[in-house]
């Protein structure tokens, strides 16, 4: 559905956005592209809508290439931004009709029943929304001409939980339906709820691709317990051990059944297991690309 | 593209009717002006002849020059220059904020992930500021021709003269405004620059005008193209000027589509 080769996008001499950048991603799949700010995501996905032109390197999208058949490209793909801006003079109504008015078809059915479920009032003027809710308009113009291919960057920021879980639930339709999503994101529960596979990039880098139960199965956990009797120890699980008094913290790579097991012979005051934060996952995988010595395709 | 130049129309309708008042408002005030102006010719004929020559030639009142008597000869002296400059104005602004406005308001990611090519962005943009312009003069016109002929006898020529002149050189600057707006993205920047390119160029027109020494300079000054007496007196507009307003509304128009075409769309 879309496929990268060796993109590359310099701003200006010296600024990166992407470097070298190859994937692919399939038809009917969703697809995580994930990594913090500032990392080529947006450059990424502008490339691929043809606001910005790759230096060097192709890509296509649905067999179209992005430089020659944009129009054509951009009629099959919902867009949501990452960041939204649209006309501050318009209400809603007369923005979502200007959208959908571009595209061949009859969508004000569908348009309708995404305001509803978003819970949005078409009468007030977009000037006037919150950030969140001009994200309810983006997610309601992106999904109103039923695409084959979503472009999401950042879609879930703004949005309160109850408005990303029905995101989420609008989303699992839309693959049902057979709809391909590239889901740009630096939230990684977002992506790990949702996504099939998840690409890494890392200044301008794309440093993995693996899926879902991949990142599962490698993916470590920080701990904290406060226990007044506990001997801990690094070991190939236990690392980054630190001991302050009666708590200690550390990552644990190894089975959870184990831990806790092992935990029951101690007396426990606290415990708190949580996920490592985005920038550990990537630390892990910048320094597993170090020992590999290779940038993964 | 239809829809886009529907939109584009409903956006830039308010300020079109703030300029349209302007420009009409001040229109019918000057005209109007005429009849108690009259009567006192000769007056203002016996002040004229103590100005000197350049001075006189800058409102087009030397030999040969309008003829203050009539109200046309009166409107190509006083009221044509507003004509030209807050006409002037309006385009550059019009032509200066049409595509930058997008971009400095970053909705310019909205437009151009719909299913339409950037030539069918420039395009019907610039058909919008084109509609915008010639409405304002057939507006203009309309309004001119009511006032003018309850005055005075009513000249059909003169009158189409007085709006096209305008006209031309009003697509002028809005085909160089939009061209700057291509490479200025901060919309009030290219509107300032747009506004002192409409201004700067009245200036080089009075040099050119006062000074024989620096006549060359009337080539750049397009007031000079669609100067009073030419316009308002002969019906006429020489060749090379002619010449030069469409050679650089079309190099303006080249050079937009071009690099539009080509950059980076960056929000």
């Amino acid at each position: 559905m879309i496929n990268i080769e060796h993109l590359t996008k310099y701003y200006g001499k010296h600024a990166r956005g992407i470097l070298d950048l190859s994937l692919e991603v399939k038809k009917g799949e969703i697809f995580g592209f994930i990594g913090p700010n500032g990392a080529g995501k947006s450059t990424t996905v502008r490339t691929l809508l043809n606001f910005i032109f790759p230096t060097s390197g192709t890509a296509t999208v649905m067999g179209l290439d992005i430089l020659k058949d944009t129009v054509e490209i951009r009629r099959h793909v919902g867009y949501i931004p990452a960041e939204v801006n649209y006309y501050d003079d318009m209400t809603v109504r007369d923005f979502l009709l200007y959208s959908v008015g571009f595209y061949e078809g009859v969508f004000q059915e569908r348009m309708n029943e995404l305001v509803e479920k978003l819970e949005l009032d078409m009468d007030k003027k977009i000037g006037d929304l919150s950030f969140g809710n001009k994200k309810k308009v983006a997610i309601v113009v992106a999904f109103a001409t039923e695409p084959e291919l979503y472009i999401l960057d950042e879609p879930t920021s703004g949005l309160d939980p109850l408005m990303q879980s029905r995101f989420f639930d609008l989303l699992e339709e839309e693959k049902r339906r057979g709809a391909t999503i590239f889901f740009s994101s630096h939230v990684l529960s977002d992506v790990q709820r949702i996504c099939d596979r998840v690409g890494i990039i890392k200044e301008g880098r794309l440093i993995k691709i693996e899926t879902i139960d991949e990142i599962l199965k490698t993916k470590a956990k920080n701990v904290r317990i406060i226990s007044d009797n506990l001997v801990l120890k690094e070991n190939g699980n236990i690392v980054n051990l630190k001991q302050n008094l009666n708590t200690y913290t550390f990552t644990y790579k190894g089975d959870m059944n184990y831990l806790l097991k092992s935990l029951q012979n101690y007396n426990i005051i606290d415990l708190s297991i949580v996920e490592p934060s985005l920038e550990e996952v990537f630390m892990h995988y910048y320094a597993k690309g170090d020992e590999d010595n290779e940038v993964v395709d | 593209m239809k829809l886009l130049i529907r939109t584009e129309f409903k956006r830039t309708f308010r300020s079109f009717i703030l300029w349209a008042s302007i420009i009409i408002g001040l229109t019918i005030l000057e005209i109007t002006l005429f009849p108690a102006f009259k009567d006192s010719i000769s007056d203002l004929e016996a002040m004229m002849s103590t100005f000197p020559e350049s001075f006189l030639e800058l409102f087009g009142l030397t030999q040969g020059g309008l003829d203050l008597t009539t109200a046309y000869g009166w409107f190509g002296m006083e009221g044509y220059l507003f004509l030209l400059l807050i006409g002037g104005s309006y385009a550059g602004i019009l032509g200066s904020g049409i595509l930058s406005k997008e971009e400095d308001d970053k909705t310019i990611e909205f437009l151009l992930a719909k299913p339409i090519s950037r030539n069918q962005v420039l395009l019907g943009k610039a058909i919008v500021v084109f509609i915008n312009l010639v409405l304002l003069n057939v507006i203009l016109f309309g309004v001119m021709s009511i006032i003018f002929a309850s005055i005075t006898d009513y000249e059909f020529e003169t009158t189409l003269f007085i709006c096209l002149g305008p006209l031309l050189l009003e697509v002028l600057f809005a085909a160089v405004s939009m061209f700057i707006g291509v490479f200025m993205t901060k919309s009030r920047t290219v509107m300032s620059t747009s506004l002192g390119i409409v201004m700067g160029l009245y200036f080089v027109e009075i040099i050119a005008t006062v000074t024989d020494k620096l006549d060359f300079l009337k080539y750049f000054s397009p007031y000079e193209y669609v100067n009073a007496i030419s316009v308002v007196k002969d019906h006429s507009i020489e060749p090379v000027y002619l010449l030069i307003i469409f050679g650089v509304i079309l190099f303006s128009g080249f050079g937009t589509w071009f690099f539009y075409n080509r950059k980076d769309i960056s929000v």
